[in-house]
């Protein structure tokens, strides 16, 4: 029991071996570790295997007994200040950690298959492998330093596994504009890590803690001070969970592979933030206004992420504005003080969003073998469409991400979501009918991802006919048009990736399979694959992924599907009476609930104000559902629903469809443009440093160096005009002796005589 | 054994070996290139050892001393010696040196003369921080200069000599300033003259003709580190320079401005350091953020890196700035890490160069797929120079950040204006290394280009990278490694030089 606490260092370090001995593999002995791929995913799922045992028993002790367990070791010893490094292991830790670990568990088999035909494979897993190590030691940190060290670090993995495709310019670019908004975000951490040293002198956290609260009590801080060090060490956070004004990078960090979206952009690293907040909440909210300010930026990105997800075209766009906007309920809920609820929409988002990520890579998987490689096609949905014939498991998987994710009432979301939107109420009136109303829009735009994905007919073959048909409908002819040239495809892009042809990986650097031709290790050059290469006269069908995928997904299916219990209160009320709480409630109760403190917690769960609210929230989001079925349901699908829509198209005049159109192209430009804040940065931001760092280049050049270059030719000059009165005649230096000698005796002559 | 001269057989042992080769029978470069590389090995080992068993780590105090009397009525003697603070240096020199010997193997004009000056200057480097004596130490100072000249002169780019004369023009003017400093210090006071270092520590000097004195040394030390505005020789030498050169230069010879700062303005000036140490501190914060933000205007590779050595340079000047034990730590920190970072950027820029064959980033594009292992190296290095946790420029860079915080002599409002300021520059810092790297490697531009010199690093080219990867990753995740050398020492120097004065 104690000692499970005293090993439990090992946690951070056991997945630590497998990326240092795969980097040096691939150094060292590229063929050697090339040809054993295979053999390198065993050892890191089995280590990560174990990591995750090692969670659950520490989560079951934590549930059984909360506790919370700190142990530091010394860094450098210097005689002023010494930094230390340690784990911390309380309660927040641990169900981090076993979220962490078995969503990386399950993507770790997932991109076994995912990525098998890439030619970075084992880079991917060393990368991946690096990246669930830092985590796991962002979540057990025990100071601010060491929070800040595997911060960086996480960046650093996601720098890398964006950019992995590194001949994209896309991807080099957004991987780029991850790690300088993420840099940005950390310059505020780092600053207000040390003010907060400065103030108290303390970085562990619960030392922090004690002193800060002592200091305020006191009334021996400055409270400007103290305010502006915790929105800059919020800053971080704000940059890491991609909240508004920096969360540009996050629709961009799509360009990495799928499996990197579903693990880092979606539940691990960029709850990230909201871990912090959760661990640094006994700070927050001592300082006044810093809880508000986290309650708006969680407000403002909720309600920019949902309108920027409503038009997007590409599905991981899509889903990544869905992850912004769920990531500001989290933020939300933790600036409203509800921790608990925070942490269970973290958990519950981060399980069905795994599934909803890893759902669209099994679909690009399949989409990839018809419309090509480029990700501007294999991700698009205007291409998708009808697969649900195609891809039947992925299709419920992915429904019943979509449908969590909508809040809708058995699975994960629908549970911790509610509780947000029920906290919100009570918060402020304003906020709750923005956080309802972002409800029924989130409702909307998961079930037009769905509807355009799997519902009607593959558009890839149905273009024209589609594009015809549906003239008056908005969905898909708004920027369908665009899509005309698709069949030019960017060539030039293909046969470079696969020029550095291995044996194995002798096709494309990309991850499928060609469906027809089947021996793939027999086909050498790119020269063979291009002609087969997006070609129409082909009717392929896109198949289903293979069985790991499959497996993989239905695994996080049950977790969407089950892990509201966790949160559900009259789920233990059988058990034991009088100890009516559920898990998480029970891991979290040390904290602190800043809403519940006037009212009689939980000890009564209000059945009547439950489900009214439930009720309430419910309909909202079916009706989002129904209005995107509405417009996004094929016109030649079904004809009940055409029916349906057709004479509600009818009934409502002619004015009101074209006011109606304008909200539609408003919206859609908006999204399209991503609020034009992107735009925004990219004018004035970078556009101010380039000028600006040329002005200083012209500055240094001209001015700093122009002294010196100045300095040296004025010499130059000063010794050439000398040169030219020393020429070296004797006639000349006569001259010049008798006329001086000359003005001396005019001189003498004029004063003396 | 206490009185075997380790020092002075360190010292001089490469320079003497060095005039061997011109002995040694014409049998091709291969001959050359060994013996160099042996000399550099046995040198680096010997330095090992001497330091291992003669030295205390624990003792401030100066050991290895070395004392042997040369010009009596100038007191100037050969005097050497080390302490907690120039260990770390020598120890740097040594690697760096032989590591850059490793990396001009592919230099085959004149190789004799090239390998000679190397170990000219090895003997020149390891004398300057070696020295007791202010003259021994000028002389050490400007006996470095004349190989630098010459490497620079005879192996550089297309604007060599345009460098080379900007380069010697500007150290030998500001070595006047050293040189009028030294004799003022030599010639003040008593009837006769010292030179010694110990003896001239204890010594105080009227304030106005201490400042003076400072001011003549800052400007000596203030090129060569360099510090803005007397930085412009640097880009343009170090884009000029073979890439050996460059490791050197970036690697050892900015690091002798930054210890002769620490060695004989703070040291020997302590009060007149006090009084100008705010100074430092602007200077500090402002080339941080000048010469980062002049970075990415750059398109020259070898430019744009030398432009990042000098931002780095400003934390340096900064943690010194901060008279306290921390701040000077994580400048003596910094030293070490940037030595190592430095000197690694431009090998991998040069072992890329020689690849592509072009200066301009953005004509390149696309050397990843062709060159993985450079690719690697570059982009761990590239993550180290923007200060990444795991990595000795974090660590160095984050103590100094503590020294500022820590320091009394400043007031809160400035000590929070600085940082903020300072920590600006963090975020100015990837976005010159990581574009670099994206022009560089991402995309697909080059691909096209059918090139026979795309190969990608050789064992030799690897071994250099990955050696100088190891200490910078050992000294990112346990920094005790440096500051056992100097914590002691930076204790002592600060409680007898500083402390009394604030009392």
């Amino acid at each position: 029991m104690e000692y499970i606490y005293q090993y439990s260092w090992i946690i951070a370090l056991i997945s630590l071996p497998v990326p240092i001995l795969i980097g040096v593999g691939l150094l060292l002995f590229p063929t050697a570790t090339k040809d054993l791929r295979r053999m390198w995913v065993f050892p890191s799922v089995l280590l990560l295997s174990i990591v995750m045992l090692f969670s659950t028993y520490l989560v079951i002790q934590q549930i059984n007994k909360p506790s919370i367990y700190l142990s530091i070791w010394s860094w450098t010893i210097n005689n002023d200040f010494s930094l230390e490094f340690g784990y911390l292991v309380d309660p927040l830790t641990s169900i981090m950690l076993i979220l962490i670990t078995t969503v990386g568990v399950l993507v770790l088999i997932y991109s076994d298959n995912y990525m098998s035909y890439d030619q970075g494979y084992l880079r991917f897993f060393a990368y991946i492998s690096l990246f669930i190590t830092s985590m796991v030691g962002l979540v057990t940190s025990s100071n601010l330093i060491q929070i800040y060290f595997f911060w960086e670090l996480v960046g650093m993995c996601s720098y890398l596994l964006i950019g992995f495709w590194f001949t994209r310019p896309t991807a080099a670019n957004a991987c780029q504009k991850a790690f300088v908004t993420n840099r940005v975000g950390d310059f505020g951490l780092l600053l207000g890590i040390l003010g907060f040293y400065w103030i108290t002198g303390s970085l562990e956290f619960r030392g922090l803690f004690e002193i800060f609260n002592n200091l305020v009590s006191n009334n021996e801080v400055n409270h400007l001070f103290a305010t502006l060090c915790a929105f800059l060490l919020f800053a971080g956070a704000i940059a890491k969970s991609a909240q508004f004004p920096l969360h540009v990078w996050l629709p961009d960090a799509m360009e990495g592979p799928t499996p990197i979206s579903a693990l880092i952009h979606a539940a691990t690293m960029v709850a990230a933030g909201i871990f912090l907040g959760a661990r640094l909440l006994p700070l927050f909210i001592v300082i006044p206004y810093i809880m508000n300010l986290i309650a708006l930026i969680g407000i403002i990105t909720l309600f920019l992420g949902t309108t920027l997800a409503l038009a997007q075209k590409d599905i991981k766009r899509g889903l990544a504005y869905s992850t912004m906007s769920q990531l500001g309920y989290m933020m939300l809920a933790l600036g409203m003080g509800s921790y608990r609820a925070a942490l269970f929409h973290l958990i519950t988002h981060a399980y069905s969003k795994a599934l909803l990520f890893l759902g669209s890579g099994s679909i690009i998987h399949s989409m990839e073998t018809i419309v090509g490689y480029s990700p501007d096609k294999s991700q698009n949905m205007i291409l998708m469409g009808g697969l649900k014939k195609h891809v039947p498991i992925t299709k419920t998987s992915f429904l019943l991400g979509t449908l969590s994710l909508c809040g809708i009432p058995p699975l994960g979301c629908f549970w911790s979501k509610d509780e947000i939107l029920n906290d919100s109420w009570l918060y402020s009136p304003i906020f709750a009918i923005i956080a309802f109303s972002t409800a029924g829009l989130t409702a909307f735009y998961m079930f037009r991802i769905y509807l355009l994905t799997f519902e009607g007919h593959l558009n890839v073959y149905f273009q024209t006919y589609s594009d015809k048909k549906r003239s008056s409908v908005y969905s898909i002819s708004l920027w369908g048009r665009e899509e005309q040239k698709w069949i030019k495809t960017k060539f030039h892009l293909l046969p470079l990736l696969t020029m550095n042809n291995n044996k194995r990986t002798s096709f494309f650097f990309f991850k499928k399979k060609y469906p027809i031709n089947r021996n793939v290790r027999n086909m050498r050059g790119p020269i063979i694959t291009i002609p087969n290469f997006g070609t129409k006269n082909i009717f392929s069908y896109p198949n289903e992924s293979a069985n790991t995928m499959l497996f993989v997904m239905l695994v996080l299916g049950l977790f969407t599907f089950f892990i509201g219990i966790i949160g559900i209160p009259f789920f233990n009320q059988f058990n034991q009476e009088g100890m009516q709480l559920d898990i998480l409630t029970k891991l979290l109760t040390p904290s602190i609930n800043l809403l519940y403190q006037n009212k009689k917690f939980l000890m009564d769960w209000d059945w009547y104000e439950f489900i009214t609210n439930a009720i309430f929230s419910v309909s909202i989001a079916s009706f989002g559902i129904l209005i995107a079925s509405f417009l996004y349901n094929p016109c030649y699908s079904s004809l009940q629903n055409l029916n349906l829509f057709n004479s509600f198209v009818k009934s409502i005049s002619n004015k009101l469809k074209i006011f109606e159109n304008k909200i539609i192209n408003v919206t859609y430009d908006w999204s399209y443009n991503r609020g034009y804040i992107d735009f925004f940065y990219a004018t004035f931001l970078i556009q101010g440093i380039r000028i600006l760092s040329k002005l200083i280049l012209f500055f240094d050049r001209q001015v700093i160096d122009g002294i010196t270059n100045g300095v040296g030719i004025s010499s130059f000059f000063v010794g050439e005009g000398i040169k030219y009165v020393g020429v070296g005649r004797i006639s000349s230096y006569l001259l010049v002796y008798v006329s001086y000698v000359l003005i001396f005796l005019l001189i003498y002559s004029f004063f003396f005589l | 054994m206490n009185y075997f001269p380790w020092l002075t057989i360190i010292v001089v042992l490469p320079i003497f070996a060095g005039s061997l080769i011109f002995f040694l029978p014409h049998r091709g470069n291969k001959v050359i290139r060994w013996y160099t590389l042996c000399i550099c090995i046995i040198e680096l080992l010997l330095t090992t050892y001497a330091f291992g068993y003669h030295f205390q780590l624990d003792d401030p105090l100066i050991q290895l001393t070395e004392d042997y009397k040369w010009i009596d009525f100038l007191d100037f003697s050969w005097r050497l010696g080390i302490d907690g603070i120039s260990i770390g240096p020598i120890l740097l020199t040594g690697f760096i040196t032989t590591l850059a010997t490793l990396a001009a193997r592919p230099i085959t004009r004149e190789s004799r003369v090239f390998h000679f000056l190397m170990l000219a200057m090895y003997s020149g480097q390891i004398g300057t921080f070696s020295s007791q004596d202010l003259l021994l130490f000028f002389i050490m100072w400007e006996l470095e200069l004349i190989p630098v000249y010459l490497l620079l002169a005879m192996w550089g780019g297309k604007k060599r000599l345009y460098s080379a004369t900007k380069f010697i023009l500007y150290t030998a003017g500001s070595s006047a300033f050293l040189l009028m400093g030294i004799l003022g210090i030599c010639l003040y006071g008593s009837n006769e003259p010292t030179l010694n270092f110990e003896t001239s520590a204890n010594q105080s000097y009227p304030v106005a003709l201490e400042m003076l004195f400072y001011i003549g040394f800052f400007i000596a030390f203030a090129v060569k580190s360099p510090i803005i505005p007397l930085h412009t020789w640097l880009p343009d030498t170090h884009g000029e320079a073979h890439y050996s050169t460059c490791m050197l230069l970036a690697g050892i010879l900015l690091k002798m401005g930054a210890y002769g700062l620490i060695r004989i303005n703070m040291e020997l000036l302590p009060h007149a350091h006090s009084i100008f140490s705010p100074w430092l501190m602007i200077v500090g914060t402002i080339q941080i953020i000048y010469a980062a933000s002049t970075s990415p205007g750059q398109r020259n590779l070898k430019k744009r890196i030398a432009y990042s050595s000098v931002s780095h340079m400003g934390f340096i000047i900064i943690g010194l700035g901060s008279i306290n034990d921390t701040g000077l730590n994580g400048a003596i920190l910094q030293i070490i890490s940037h030595g190592f970072i430095g000197a690694a950027l431009f090998f991998l820029a040069g072992t890329s160069y020689d690849r592509i064959r072009l200066a301009y980033l953005d004509e390149m594009g696309g050397m990843a797929i062709t060159i993985p292992k450079i690719f690697t190296t570059f982009s761990i290095l590239s993550m180290a120079s923007l200060a990444l946790p795991g990595m000795s420029g974090f660590v160095a860079e984050l103590i100094v950040f503590f020294g500022i915080l820590t320091s009394q002599k400043y007031l809160l409002m400035t000590k929070i204006l600085i940082t903020f300021v300072m920590a600006i520059g963090m975020i100015l810092t990837p976005i010159y290394s990581l574009s670099m790297l994206r022009q560089m490697f991402y995309g697909y531009k080059l691909f096209t280009a059918t090139n026979s010199y795309f190969v990608d690093s050789g064992p030799r080219e690897f071994f250099v990278s990955i050696s100088i990867l190891l200490p910078v990753i050992a000294i990112g995740i346990y920094p005790d490694f440096v500051f056992s050398l100097s914590v002691d020492k930076v204790e002592a120097l600060l409680s007898n030089s500083f402390y009394p004065s604030f009392l």
